[in-house]
């Protein structure tokens, strides 16, 4: 005997289907990137549904990020480096209550995107130009044009560079270092 | 009237403390989204304007400045608020987990950079909540399908976390904890100072992170009484992760799946002893 098809069981089919399509896919995208799994997270998951549970693994994050931006007022004449302050320390109440969390998270994403891109970049054209063009690098210096500038007609570059944070036998490093924007 | 012995309605109301929370850190914030912001949306529109066409998008983008958001957010506090006195299964409890469905997924447009797992394990469970819960068509049969999507993700999650960390040399070598927590980001000069003291704690953690994590599926094969053992772990990790790191979403998104591992546990036929 078949069992009758009312709108419940078909209901209750389509979800499970739906919901099992959705644990699959999540597994695929774990680990090693596949064209299946490259397929999924950029053609379709248009809402970052599909998540990837590596947390800090296989490389930890172990460095603070930093933006830096300086004016160019003539050729002889630049401003000082002027860093964005993100990377705040805690406060006590940071285990329940963390906004600041999210405004670091966002310069480590753009920073992480703007990083693993810049080989891709190099393959294809040889040089870093064309990362100007780039969503991340485009947030970055949108970031830094919004500060008050040093003359009207100035130019403004940008620093990306990171840190070890509280262990200072580390020297920062340079990330990226763009040329001078007219702003 | 909200009862506390629906295991659904545990899940839902342990995360909506987790996404009040959230929810009230984004309006704190907004000035991210503000024209001169971070993600200005006169920026992250390119993110979506340049590969996706997508018209049916674009009536969200309005809602994307600074103000649109601040509305967006408020309404989602109150229907947050909402779910704590209706119950997910009434019409009314429906309705405004949708809503608040809904604008989680529009609003995760204009948070591309800056969300974390906690907001996809959050999204995760309020979509399978909505879809497992629909009035009139789901059965009971489906609210359990929906535990049991909710609990394999949550194991799915920790064990390809801990996987992860077992092909890493730095975590295997005992070093990854310490370099972590050195950070500003998501570190601490307590946690940092301690971990220089004692080195051999270092490399305990790692390898107590490493074990834990990648066997914590068996929560769900083994006797309740065993299996407790890894949620009452699980509970310290993420307490201690909100603590020194500053991850307080995890905490309550992660939680918010454990109602769902204890009702697989006890629906499962057999254990492993």
């Amino acid at each position: 005997m078949t069992q009758k098809l009312d709108p419940t069981v078909i209901y209750e089919m389509t979800i499970t289907a739906f919901l099992a399509c959705w644990f699959i896919a999540t597994v695929l995208c774990q680990f090693k990137e596949t064209k299946i799994s490259w397929f999924i997270r950029y053609k379709i998951d248009l809402f970052n549904l599909i998540p990837l549970w590596t947390f800090f693994a296989p490389h930890p994050g172990k460095r603070d990020y930093h933006l830096l931006f300086r004016d160019k007022v003539t050729e002889a004449d630049y401003s000082e480096w002027q860093e964005l302050e993100i990377t705040e320390e805690r406060t006590f109440w940071s285990w329940l209550w963390n906004p600041e969390k999210r405004d670091k998270k966002i310069l480590s994403d753009v920073v992480q995107s703007l990083v693993a891109s810049i080989p891709s970049y190099r393959e294809r054209t040889g040089n870093l130009n064309l990362l100007m063009f780039s969503t991340p690098y485009i947030i970055v210096l949108h970031a830094v044009s919004q500060y008050k500038k040093k003359s009207q007609n100035c130019y403004r570059q940008f620093m990306l560079a990171e840190s070890s944070g509280y262990q200072k036998e580390t020297e920062p490093g340079l990330i990226l270092l763009s040329v001078f924007h007219q702003i | 009237m909200i009862l506390f012995n629906d295991i659904s309605q545990t899940v839902l109301l342990i995360l909506s403390v987790g996404l009040l929370i959230s929810t009230l850190e984004y309006l704190k914030k907004v000035q991210i989204f503000s024209p001169n912001g971070l993600l200005s949306w006169n920026v992250m529109q390119l993110k979506w304007t340049k590969h996706d066409q997508r018209s049916f998008l674009k009536p969200f983008f309005k809602l994307f400045s600074a103000s649109g958001l601040t509305v967006l957010f408020s309404i989602r506090c109150l229907l947050i608020i909402g779910l704590f006195f209706f119950p997910l299964q009434s019409p009314i409890g429906w309705a405004l987990i949708s809503l608040l469905g809904a604008s989680l997924l529009i609003s995760s447009l204009a948070t591309y950079y800056g969300s974390d797992g906690s907001d996809q394990m959050s999204m995760l469970i309020i979509i399978t909540l909505i879809v497992c819960n629909l009035p009139v068509l789901a059965s009971s049969k489906l609210r359990e399908i929906g535990l049991w999507f909710i609990a394999l993700q949550a194991c799915l999650s920790y064990a390809v976390a801990g996987i992860a960390k077992l092909v890493s040399a730095e975590w295997r070598s005992g070093t990854a904890i310490k370099d972590v927590f050195s950070t500003k980001t998501y570190g601490s000069k307590k946690a940092t100072g301690f971990l220089k003291k004692y080195p051999v704690a270092n490399r305990f953690l790692c390898w107590n992170v490493i074990i834990m994590e990648s066997i914590f599926p068996l929560c769900l094969f083994l006797p309740w009484e065993f299996a407790l053992i890894f949620l009452i772990w699980g509970f310290i990790f993420h307490f201690f992760t909100a603590v020194i790191m500053g991850l307080n979403s995890f905490f309550w998104a992660f939680m918010a799946t454990y109602p769902a591992i204890y009702f697989v546990n006890h629906q499962m036929s057999w254990h492993l002893f």
